[in-house]
């Protein structure tokens, strides 16, 4: 897919989007936060159809449900999106996982790995991007980040005793 | 003394409600707080406690107004940027350049018309050139036409009109503030001026490091009072070299606009425009007699006519140049139409240096039309279109008949 840039001074910034279908969506991202998306009017070529405006919230949770992100998994153990060579994945720690009680920095999973935690999703709370003092507790959900070698890694390092 | 803070309540609760009457037809708020200010002043009858004279608080509504000026121009230069403008294509350039010619000739023409002697036509070539950058932003994102192809044309052309105004200004304030009279002494100060801007823009790009490095401040309080205390030392010292200290406000604006915080100042410093500039309009307004408005209409509707045919054309030319279909073209044009607020500023330019008050009831009666004629215009701009393109196809077709 080709993304076109331009400045609109005053207003923000603008994104064009060619589709594999030949389809083109504009994106405007306004300096104040709000999103605007539009695509061509088929009967004019000077004109271009609102499809939504949205606050800065709105448009985030909308980029998340278009990049999968805001799927949460159920009964799955994991589920996996792919960016180029980034994969993001889904896996829940069970009560007898050994990472129970450890810190993030103490398992150095990021220098083992490769991979980054982006986010912990605990029964009651979410942690998003946690630091390395972050403990983890059992039942809670890891999203993490990486590329596809190092999530293998990852892998073997959650499931080692 | 003790009535000025509840004048000044008096003047906000009158600027926020013409400013939501507005808002709710969907009008500009400029003129409608420029008509406020100018129905209240010394002539209005006053009952007891509701004094609607501005008598004890005038000077200090003045001061809000000065210092509106500090923040629309601080806010103009930190939304510019040299770098963007040479990015943004040789296409905008040239239409830019015809768009600031042609209106620049038309306030010529004005003037000539007029009988208006050198100042006077200068302070007149400013007001027609200055598009409002604020109105015309406005109506695009309202009428839903951000993503169209011309409107990049548009914000182009604008940024190229913001370096006009930025230049005419500081030429304006050498011209008319500095009192000199012979052309050496003025062409003195108008180089000076220029001298001190390029100077102070080529240090800023010199030390940003060091910008960036002492503006790196956590708290927002901290930061606010160090951009604020960078924005009125550099209005003062201007000032005290003889440099309009609204040119030193652009100017600490455009040097920041390159800095790492630009985006983080920006953001901070909008509620201070709106409150101040709303005082701004607010003031010139009370500063203008509405008896003396007649005088001005004549020249104002003739104004209006030379700007719309002038913006017409050169959005025509503009649009050729960038290779958009004509229809765009003509959107160009009449969105761009609009006057606001740097149209004030240049009459405020000439109200500080004591030139003929008409220039004054000028200004707000072209800027009244216009703020009101160039949203209707742009948002109406595909039906003149049409009609134009009717005419026109009747006259080319009658000659084709006979043949």
């Amino acid at each position: 897919m080709q993304v076109k840039e331009t400045d609109l001074p005053g207003i923000g910034r603008k994104f064009i989007l060619e589709t594999k279908e030949k389809g083109r969506v504009i994106v405007i991202v306004h300096d104040n936060g709000t999103r605007e998306m539009y695509v061509p009017d088929p009967k004019d070529p000077d004109e271009r159809l609102s499809v939504g405006t949205f606050t800065d919230d709105e448009a985030r949770k909308l980029a998340g449900i278009i990049g999968g992100m805001a799927y949460k998994p159920k009964a799955l153990e994991n589920i996996d999106i792919e960016i180029d060579d980034l994969v993001i994945e889904w896996h829940r720690i069970d009560p007898a996982s050994s990472w129970i009680g450890k810190t993030i920095g103490e398992l150095k999973v990021r220098q083992l790995t490769g991979v980054s935690v982006i986010a912990v999703v605990e029964k009651e709370k979410k942690n998003i991007v946690p630091g390395p003092d972050y403990k983890f507790v059992s039942d809670s959900v890891l999203v993490v980040a990486g590329e596809r070698q190092h999530i293998k890694l990852f892998k073997e390092l959650l499931a080692a005793k | 003394m003790d009535a000025v803070v509840l004048e000044i309540g008096f003047a906000l609760v009158l600027i926020a409600s013409v400013g939501l009457i507005a808002e709710r037809f969907r009008f500009s708020v400029i003129p409608f707080y420029i008509i406020v200010g100018m129905l209240m002043g010394p002539h209005v009858p006053h009952m007891g406690i509701l004094d609607f004279r501005f008598l004890e608080s005038y000077e200090f509504i003045e001061f809000m107004g000065r210092l509106g000026v500090l923040f629309l121009l601080f806010y103009l230069g930190l939304e510019f940027s040299v770098s963007r403008l040479l990015k943004s294509g040789k296409s905008i350039v040239a239409g830019g350049a015809f768009y600031v010619g042609l209106n620049f000739v038309s306030g010529l023409l004005l003037g000539w018309m007029l009988g208006f002697p050198l100042k006077e036509t200068m302070v007149v070539c400013g007001i027609m050139t200055s598009s409002s950058t604020a109105i015309v932003a406005k109506v695009l994102v309202d009428l839903k036409r951000t993503a169209n192809p011309e409107t990049e044309i548009i914000m182009g052309m604008i940024m190229f009109d913001d370096l006009f105004i930025a230049i005419h200004m500081s030429f304006l304030s050498g011209l008319v503030l500095s009192g000199a009279t012979s052309v050496g002494a003025i062409a003195k100060t108008s180089v000076f001026a220029l001298g001190f801007i390029l100077l102070f823009i080529a240090a800023g790009r010199r030390f940003m490091k060091y910008i960036d490095k002492s503006l790196d401040i956590k708290s927002s309080e901290l930061f606010l009072l160090t951009v604020a205390a960078l924005l009125f030392v550099t209005a003062g010292l201007s000032e005290t070299v003889h440099v309009a200290e609204a040119i030193g406000a652009l100017l600490i604006g455009l040097v920041l606009a390159d800095s790492v915080h630009g985006k983080r100042i920006e953001h901070m410093i909008v509620p201070f425009r709106d409150f101040f500039g709303a005082m701004f309009f607010f003031s010139f307004g009370l500063s203008i007699d509405p008896m003396s408005l007649g005088g001005a209409v004549g020249a104002a509707f003739i104004g209006v006519l030379l700007t719309i045919a002038a913006n017409f054309i050169s959005g025509r030319i503009a649009g050729r140049i960038a290779g958009v279909s004509p229809k765009a073209s003509t959107n160009i044009g009449f969105t761009l139409v609009s006057r606001g607020e740097f149209s004030i500023i240049m009459a405020s330019i000439g109200k500080a240096g004591g030139l003929l008050p008409v220039l004054q009831s000028f200004a707000v009666v072209y800027v009244l039309l216009l703020a009101v004629l160039g949203p209707l215009l742009t948002k109406e701009s595909k039906n003149i279109y049409m009609f134009f393109k009717f005419i026109g196809d009747r006259f080319r077709r009658v000659p084709q008949e006979k043949n």
